[in-house]
């Protein structure tokens, strides 16, 4: 009950003011202009590039919008006031990561199309595994996100920080991600792309826990 | 003084007499490995190195999990202490590993699944080191500090699968298998190790006294 509470607190808050969805919106199709200007490449070249470009993209969305959706309990006090309600601590982890996954999932379903478009890639996939996998890898991406956004949250530089401790706790689940997506896009066997379900599954686990477990050692004054 | 006990005093004695005593038997006492010639001494240094980089990370994350359940200062000291220490030996491994790769395989990097892993490890504790300058409130810090030393850690084997997954075809470390290794170069390589380890321990009192002075001074201010 407390988890829904959270989280339709965070999606409230978003209605209102539109600020992260238009952020990362924003942010994600500049990216895509600036990937057609400079990847002036052959067709072939930029079809197997595509997936690595796009989970870079959403990673520097996700930065952007993550910091902003923690940025904003700071401007304000507020995360000194969901402290002092009597609430699981790690509720508070869990409310953030699934309202960023909701964000993330709602943004990169604005900006599929025109990246598709810009960048001249004809796909013929399985919609539904490629759906179904950028669910699950949106899920870990905004787990670990928000528990290095929660940690870098009350840094004098969080800004910086945030990006150079997410990038490197990070890469593995890029190189999942990237390795699901282009193995759907190939029509490969499940069977040769079902070790990167794993990992993601792992990395969903061990920052899931981890953040749920440490996220009231993060927040405690 | 750190060094007017008798016993601090002997400990680096006899650490700076071993290490010089390894040195000498690594260039002397080794045999030259037919392919590798002098590049296989750097074996002797860049293997021990990664052990006390991992062994000090391991530590740190242990001192983290002690310092958020006991909220004792003495683990946070041991803490700092061994990321200090584990980032100067992952350099180590950094320089030594290239240097050593570059005649072996004919290029300096690629990729190989432990050198990448040290990697990704090195520029997480470079946040580690950019939230205890930067991060304000030193109480706030500690906590945050224990919790990424806790994450950069568990994240080891997630990174090592996923490089190890990304590009097998790449792999393939110059090394055999160590107990493959014939008794010239094991029991030279294991008082390598033994040498290594001893420097890590007095290393880490020397700068637990260090840290722990600066800490009382700090208070004092």
């Amino acid at each position: 009950m407390d988890l829904l509470k959270l989280i339709h607190k965070e999606l409230r808050a978003e209605i209102l003011n539109k600020e992260i969805i238009i952020t990362m919106l924003s942010f994600g199709l500049s990216i895509i202009v600036i990937i057609s200007f400079t990847s002036n490449l052959s067709k072939q070249i930029i079809e197997a590039y595509a997936p690595g470009l796009f989970w870079l993209m959403i990673l520097f969305v996700t930065v952007l919008g993550v910091h902003r959706s923690y940025a904003y309990e700071k401007e304000f006090n507020a995360i000194d006031l969901i402290l002092s309600a009597p609430i699981d601590r790690g509720l508070i982890f869990i409310a953030k990561a699934l309202s960023g996954f909701i964000f993330i999932t709602l943004m990169q379903a604005l900006i599929v199309f025109p990246y598709f478009t810009f960048l001249s890639i004809d796909i013929d996939v399985n919609f539904f595994l490629l759906i179904l996998s950028t669910l699950l890898i949106n899920l870990t991406l905004m787990f670990v996100s928000n528990l290095i956004s929660g940690i870098s949250m009350r840094a004098r530089i969080s800004e910086i920080l945030f990006p150079v401790l997410l990038f490197p706790l990070i890469s593995p689940l890029i190189i999942a991600a990237t390795n699901i997506t282009n193995s759907i896009i190939n029509q490969a066997p499940y069977i040769e792309w079902q070790v990167w379900i794993y990992l993601l599954i792992s990395i969903l686990i061990v920052f899931g826990l981890s953040g749920y477990a440490l996220f009231d050692f993060i927040l405690e004054e | 003084m750190f060094y007017e006990n008798k016993k601090n005093l002997y400990l680096l004695i006899v650490a700076i007499f071993l290490f010089a005593l390894n040195s000498l038997n690594i260039f002397y006492g080794t045999p030259m490995v037919p392919d590798q010639h002098w590049a296989q001494k750097i074996f002797y240094l860049h293997v021990p190195s990664a052990w006390v980089g991992f062994l000090s990370y391991f530590i740190a994350m242990i001192s983290g999990f002690l310092f958020l359940s006991t909220k004792k200062d003495k683990w946070d000291i041991t803490g700092t202490a061994c990321a200090e220490i584990g980032t100067l030996f992952m350099s180590l491994v950094l320089i030594t590993g290239p240097i050593w790769a570059t005649p072996i395989w004919g290029k300096p990097w690629i990729w190989e699944p432990r050198l990448t892993t040290t990697l990704i490890l090195f520029l997480t504790y470079v946040g580690y080191f950019m939230m205890r300058s930067f991060g304000g409130n030193i109480e706030r810090v500690k906590k945050t500090s224990a919790v990424i030393a806790i994450i950069a850690f568990l994240n080891v084997p997630i990174i090592f699968f996923s490089v190890q997954f990304w590009s097998p075809e790449l792999q393939s470390h110059p090394q055999v298998e160590m107990n493959q290794q014939p008794t010239g170069i094991l029991i030279p390589f294991l008082i390598s190790l033994f040498v290594f380890s001893f420097i890590f321990f007095v290393m880490l009192s020397y700068r637990k006294y260090v840290i722990s002075i600066n800490k009382n001074l700090t208070n004092n201010v």
